[in-house]
């Protein structure tokens, strides 16, 4: 083996027993062998390091529902536990009230005028201080991970469309060949342009 | 004692076609690490990431989903909807992390680098000095050594994730981590920018 043959073995297969005869006689390729070797434990301590890593357990909740929606739709309104999703509403209920009594504080400053994020596409803007007076019959989710307003927070509601898919992250069962579909939505965005709580308009699941 | 041996991924994949809840339930949990990672990596976005991880499995869900054991492994096949979905989000600009470095790839790097660069590779700074610098490789690159040299995923596989030949994942692997030597060897000795530099003599 030569320097450029050894080259060209440890660019195709990497660090391998074959390139141990031409490394013990030529110090440059020698160095060569020892920085690849480096490299690889770095990357090897890298992946280590990462393995930990998975999707948070919201992911498989919200595809474990739309796996039950599309084979088992009469298990996904299991009667039995009605009080799943009656708990989940009167938490969201209790939340949007708790929300609109810190947005009807008295001192509220004028809101500011925000844009959506751009992941979601406007449809129409709705920007009236009325807005902030959300109550439990709006059926506002708040937004999983997303921070809480604050008692004197400028707040937007925007009308967007959004893939059905997002109604995966907020716990509701979408059939797998219906979230790629647009449906309407309203989004409260704090001050600092981050959506806080969604409201799905039209949608009988709601 | 009679130990059952784990199901192949093939094998679930037909539970799971059959609406058997329980293997959609063991090929999530087996495959969705490595999914959520790849994302992450290439998106440098948790956010990101998780949308990717679900819309790959819901992908995996629908019927005619596109799945040929023949033409494939299914980690493959989830991986390649997951690089599809990470490109979409590119062009639409929902990625934290630099997509392409035109400088970097103009000018290659031979895997010339000072040997303690790679002394504390293995160490908490040496791991985050990599790992940063993975980063920013430009993306054809990244995604070369978060598939192979992260994921473990063999060349064949990743040829097909990649749609190129395994020629390609060799030569691009091999150029990657060439750039990642020299990136590490940046970190610990910056070159002065032209800028810089201030002319000591003109010679013409």
């Amino acid at each position: 083996m030569n320097c450029q043959e050894f080259r060209k073995s440890i660019a195709e297969a990497g660090p391998n027993p074959d390139l141990l005869p031409h490394s013990n006689q030529c110090p440059a390729c020698a160095a060569l062998l020892v920085r690849y070797c480096g490299l690889q434990a770095g990357l090897t301590a890298v992946a280590a390091e990462l393995r930990h890593l998975e999707a948070p357990e919201r992911v498989e909740l919200g595809l474990l529902a739309a796996f039950r929606s599309q084979h088992h739709p009469a298990r996904a309104a299991d009667p039995g536990r009605w009080w799943i999703p009656a708990l989940s509403w009167a938490t969201a209920a209790g939340l949007v009230t708790v929300a609109a009594l810190f947005l009807l504080h008295p001192h509220r400053p004028s809101p500011a005028h925000r844009t959506a994020p751009p992941s979601v596409e406007m449809a129409s803007v709705t920007d009236s201080p009325d807005s902030y007076a959300v109550d439990e019959d709006d059926g506002f989710i708040p937004l999983p991970n997303a921070r809480k307003l604050d008692p004197n927070e400028d707040v937007n509601v925007v009308r967007v469309e959004v893939p059905r898919s997002a109604m995966l992250s907020v716990g509701l069962a979408v059939g797998p060949d219906r979230v790629s579909e647009l449906v309407e939505a309203d989004v409260v965005l704090g001050a600092d342009g981050l959506a806080r709580a969604i409201r799905f308009v039209d949608e009988p699941a709601m | 004692m009679n130990v059952k041996p784990p199901e192949t991924d093939d094998q679930l994949f037909v539970r799971l076609r059959a609406g058997q809840e329980a293997a959609f339930i063991a090929l999530y949990r087996k495959r969705q690490g490595a999914i959520f990672r790849f994302a992450l990596q290439m998106s440098g976005s948790p956010a990101v990431a998780e949308d990717i991880t679900q819309e790959v499995f819901l992908a995996l869900l629908r019927d005619g989903c596109g799945y040929d054991p023949d033409r494939g492994t299914l980690s493959g096949y989830l991986f390649g909807i997951a690089r599809k979905l990470l490109l979409r989000q590119m062009e639409r600009g929902r990625v934290d992390v630099p997509l392409e470095s035109d400088a970097e790839e103009a000018a290659l790097p031979e895997l010339a680098v000072e040997e303690n660069a790679l002394e504390d590779l293995t160490h908490r700074e040496g791991i985050e000095a990599l790992r940063r610098a993975i980063g920013t490789l430009p993306r054809r690159y990244r995604e070369v050594v978060v598939l192979c040299d992260l994921e473990e995923v063999d060349y064949a596989d990743a040829a097909i994730v990649l749609g190129c030949p395994i020629g390609t994942v060799r030569s691009r692997l091999h150029r990657a981590r060439a750039l990642l030597l020299d990136k590490l060897n940046q970190e610990r000795h910056p070159r002065p920018s032209v800028g810089t530099l201030k002319a000591i003599r003109c010679l013409t």
